[in-house]
């Protein structure tokens, strides 16, 4: 018992540490006043979404972005050699590897009316999309989470708190993108997000932590 | 208790090796206790062959109970487990709040815990939880409903057993996905408990109220047996059915064109991975993992059944 109540208060420090630090640097007019226990799983873990995004998440895409020409030459020498290199997974077995990438395509197919509103590009100059870019708001996946090496199961309650902070960060990474109207498709898209990899066959669905849409 | 019965299992492997009358005994790594809600359910039976399968491999003995879903029975599985000087437990448990305490007497016991399947809300008590990833598995499980409904129409939902959880979790990740579709419209939602005749039941009278559903969606696949049962005897054979665990029966359902898809949770291999880890966690001291681990679902349909058996997806 007195384990687990030692656990709780040093997540809970690290969740507020996090939190004191982001206020005094900038601070966030949407920030929530409630304290943690008054509100619910999605409300509490979309702050910490929110608190962490700037200071941890995009700081560990960047660390570990990798473009995704390079990263398909990886993968298809050896998958584990690849995963190890540039890869981020959570400790446990068959757990699937995540990789931070950059790359920019030509868009081929752009479903933006959806609440799962997405782009196809073509990457590879054969006039076939191999890739998806995720515009959201309903963003498949947990990408984003499962990829942050800080980011341990064991210091959330359950699954259901976790899964709202995977949707938290998935929220975060729809906020922050910007798409223009009108008809993209033919327009050229570069792309920096995280993707879960499942096998050599199946195209990257990119959860974008930057997009920038212009040109062809 | 414990350390007297491993001296002399030592002992007695060092004095009898050429005898060798039992395997057990020669490795002499003790006893597993493996601890699941009731085998009737195929899913928790394969938990518990999976498990038990394994501990004999690594040269453990093993006793097998079921609690039932009844808190007050694995209190007692648990004093049970302890008195016979278990060196670890594997346990899906019977509820998340009320493990709590049986998972720490254990611990106080000088016996480790290793949770499959269910979580408990205390973390630092067990040394493992291997939990299917309920989330993603459901939200695979919804988006292929989404899918066969082609984006529209009536729907039921049956849940689970409430203080479970994986009946929370699951909901939670249909309806991410469900509710982005405003055409498709939930006409009733009705705890099942897990059960294949109260499936039935509620799917009855569900129907009798709501004769203008177009598919049903459930938090597992006795809860999906039971609904298509129901809709079967009605003649309602139209009816979009989706499951989730990746039962043999759903499995032989889907393959006859009945239930449409399920999610498999890899059971069989996460209780073996559980006995894995205690056997690393009695050599060692560690298991050197997290606690807290999740396990990747896969959704089932026409597709991939046939190579789907007891709980484990074939090449």
């Amino acid at each position: 018992m007195r384990t687990s109540i030692l656990f709780s208060a040093v997540a809970t420090s690290i969740v507020l540490g996090t939190a004191g630090c982001k206020i005094v640097k900038n601070p966030d007019p949407n920030a929530t006043q409630e304290t943690a226990e008054q509100q619910t799983d999605e409300a509490r873990m979309a702050a910490y979404a929110r608190e962490i995004w700037d200071a941890q998440v995009l700081p560990a895409v960047a660390e570990h972005l990798v473009p995704l020409s390079d990263l398909r030459t990886a993968l298809a020498k050896d998958v584990d050699a690849a995963g190890a290199a540039h890869g981020m997974r959570p400790e446990g077995e068959a757990n699937p590897w995540n990789f931070a990438v950059s790359g920019s395509g030509v868009i081929i197919v752009a479903k933006t009316a959806s609440r799962a509103a997405k782009l196809q590009l073509d990457t590879d100059d054969d006039g076939k999309a191999d890739v998806t870019v995720q515009l959201g708001p309903v963003v498949r996946g947990t990408a984003i989470r499962d990829a942050m090496p800080f980011l341990d199961f064991s210091n959330f309650r359950d699954q259901i708190e976790f899964a709202k902070l995977a949707g938290g960060l998935n929220a975060m990474a729809h906020e922050n993108l910007s798409v223009p109207e009108g008809d993209l498709v033919g327009m050229t898209a570069t792309f920096e997000g995280v993707f879960t990899y499942k096998n050599l066959t199946s195209s990257p669905e990119v959860v974008p932590t930057a997009l920038s849409i212009g040109g062809s | 208790m414990n350390t007297n019965r491993r001296t002399f299992m030592t002992g007695l492997a060092g004095v009898v090796t050429l005898a060798s009358t039992s395997i057990s005994f020669a490795q002499g790594k003790g006893l597993i206790a493996i601890i699941t809600p009731s085998h009737d359910n195929p899913f928790f039976k394969a938990e518990a062959v999976g498990a038990e399968a394994r501990a004999k491999e690594l040269g453990f003995e093993t006793i097998v109970l079921v609690h039932d879903d009844d808190p007050n029975k694995q209190s007692q599985l648990f004093d049970t487990a302890i008195a016979r000087g278990a060196n670890a437990i594997i346990l899906d448990n019977a509820g998340a709040d009320a493990t709590v305490a049986a998972v720490q007497r254990a611990k106080d016991a000088g016996i480790p815990s290793f949770l499959i399947d269910r979580e408990i809300k205390e973390s630092g008590i067990a040394v493992s939880q291997i939990v299917s990833n309920n989330y993603q598995g459901a939200q695979l499980g919804a988006e292929e409903f989404v899918a066969i409904m082609e984006e529209t129409g009536n729907y039921v939902e049956l849940v689970g057993r409430e203080a479970d959880t994986n009946a929370g979790i699951r909901s939670s990740g249909y309806h991410d996905i469900i509710d982005q579709y405003p055409d498709m419209v939930m006409v009733a939602q009705q705890s099942a408990n897990w059960s294949q005749t109260e499936a039935f039941e509620k799917m009855e009278s569900i129907l009798q109220a709501n004769p203008d559903i177009k598919g049903v969606i459930c938090g597992n696949d006795t809860m999906a047996m039971g609904a298509w049962a129901a809709l079967e005897a009605a003649g309602r054979n139209d009816v979009l059915v989706v499951g989730f665990d990746g039962s043999n029966d759903v499995r032989d359902s889907i393959l006859a064109g009945g239930i449409k898809a399920t999610v498999l949770q890899p059971a069989y291999r996460q209780a073996q991975l559980a006995v894995e880890q205690a056997d690393t966690y009695l050599a060692k001291g560690s298991t050197g993992l997290p606690e807290k681990q999740l396990m990747d679902c896969v959704l089932i349909n026409a597709d991939n059944a046939a190579d789907l058996e007891t709980f484990a997806l074939g090449a």
